[in-house]
């Protein structure tokens, strides 16, 4: 009996498919498909805008009935009147302080002491990530807004990040904690020494290069965006508090970890900067 | 492929973005969130088999692609990786057991997520391989595994017919006849 053989049209379209999604892949990173797939992802998030919004805003509700009715159902033998309005005024309460405090961080963002005269559009963020392998949050601002690429983001506390991606309402930003955001900073006395802060991941604290060894740095010192010529950030703004800092026996820089300042974990509004580098 | 079934397909990967890019974005174990767009490809690879599992893995990484901060086209590469190697290793069994999508569906994700991070760590983003790929995989893989059933009924809605691609061709006739 003849072995049985298998059609090699399979392995073909997987190698095409491969080389495809390889091509794709260097010319977007090369920048020679740069401008197509950053147009594409524009129109995908001005159009799915919307949507997410509509099918949030009937999801919120029923979730909100669920939880109800599981809080209903353990509290039943309770006299339901009296529950009911105890229910109303800790929710309103609740509403009133949550209203508060979006009011305060509000309030707060338009007069960081930090940005001086430079103009920033006030965001609301909208989302945590969009993928488990990137650090970034979405904001419900975009072109329509003044907001462009690479302007930086800033939170209570001090930098959040950049603007990678902007579509017509909305934009993403790549929080400094991710692995690929690098920002130029200065610290010490001044005029201040340089350094680069490097992120390794959410919720993880930032690296710093080029701090050279036995460097005296003291816990809870702040480093701030250098504004030098060319740099992705305007000077001055702070980015990251001193955790940690040693030196190896035979390293040539310091090891040092820093604590972001702005709270990343619990970002509810943020500023975008109204800002691009000076060439 | 048909108009019909194009539409068809059509339709539900539209379904799976809207679910993904609501719900699951809100639904986070762990600091994590579910990826129903994984399941495409590995329900698309024990459907229809090796090269129909490449090609809609393909198909819907890149819509999965507009949507993602990570490289363009990375989700593509993955998901033609993992719907042919599915659709390959179910060539064999019985694609009509119902433990099959849920099996798949479990280790069908974890690979994917692996491969995912190490791809892209290779094609210069190394901050793909420091997230907690662990629990990525523990809750995309548990998450997948809990939704293959109901989603293998769209898919297999939106594919139409299965397909007798890449099997060894001593066994078309006898899957035919399933």
């Amino acid at each position: 009996m003849a072995p049985a053989r298998r059609s090699r049209r399979p392995r073909t379209t997987l190698l095409l498919l491969v080389l495809a999604a390889v091509t794709i892949i260097t010319l977007d990173a090369r920048g020679g498909l740069h401008v197509v797939t950053s147009g594409l992802r524009s129109v995908a998030a001005d159009a799915f805008s919307p949507v997410r919004s509509g099918v949030n805003a009937i999801v919120e509700p029923i979730g909100s009935f669920l939880a109800g009715s599981v809080h209903y159902g353990a509290v039943r033998e309770q006299n339901q009147k009296l529950q009911a309005e105890i229910d109303q005024l800790k929710s309103q309460d609740a509403t009133a302080a949550d209203q508060a405090e979006s009011l305060r961080q509000l309030s707060a963002l338009l007069h960081l002491p930090y940005l001086g005269n430079l103009q920033s559009v006030p965001a609301q963020v909208t989302n945590f990530g969009t993928s488990d392998f990137a650090a970034t949050i979405d904001i419900n601002v975009g072109r329509s807004d003044g907001v462009q690429l690479s302007m930086p983001v800033v939170g209570l506390g001090g930098l959040v990040g950049l603007v990678v991606a902007v579509s017509h309402h909305t934009a993403t930003v790549r929080l400094i904690t991710d692995g690929q955001s690098a920002v130029g900073a200065r610290y010490g006395p001044a005029p201040g020494s340089l350094a680069v802060l490097n992120g390794v991941g959410a919720g993880k604290p930032l690296s710093a290069d080029l701090v050279p060894s036995n460097t005296p740095l003291t816990n809870g010192e702040v480093f701030v965006t250098s504004g030098l010529q060319g740099a992705l950030f305007p000077a001055g703004i702070p980015v990251a508090r001193v955790v940690s800092s040693h030196t190896g026996d035979t390293a040539s820089q310091e090891s040092v970890s820093l604590q972001p300042e702005a709270d990343l974990v619990h970002l509810r509004y943020v500023s975008v900067i109204l800002w691009g580098p000076t060439p | 492929m048909t108009r019909s079934e194009l539409a068809r397909l059509s339709l539900v990967v539209l379904l799976f973005v809207v679910v993904q890019e609501t719900v699951m974005l809100d639904l986070r174990i762990g600091g994590v969130h579910p990826d129903v767009m994984v399941l495409f490809p590995i329900l698309a690879g024990v459907i229809g088999g090796p090269s129909r599992g490449a090609t809609i893995g393909f198909a819907t990484g890149l819509v999965s692609d507009l949507f993602l901060p990570t490289p363009f086209a990375l989700s593509a590469l993955v998901g033609c990786l993992i719907g042919f190697g599915v659709g390959l290793a179910t060539i064999a069994l019985d694609r009509t057991a119902w433990w099959l999508a849920p099996v798949a569906a479990f280790g069908g994700s974890a690979l994917y997520e692996v491969t995912y991070g190490a791809l892209g760590s290779v094609l210069g983003q190394p901050q793909m391989l420091h997230v907690a790929l662990v629990r990525v995989v523990v809750v995309v893989s548990v998450t997948n595994a809990l939704l293959a059933l109901p989603a293998l009924r769209l898919v297999q809605w939106g594919m139409a017919e299965a397909s007798t691609e890449g099997m060894p061709t001593s066994d078309i006739g006898v899957s035919a006849s399933r």
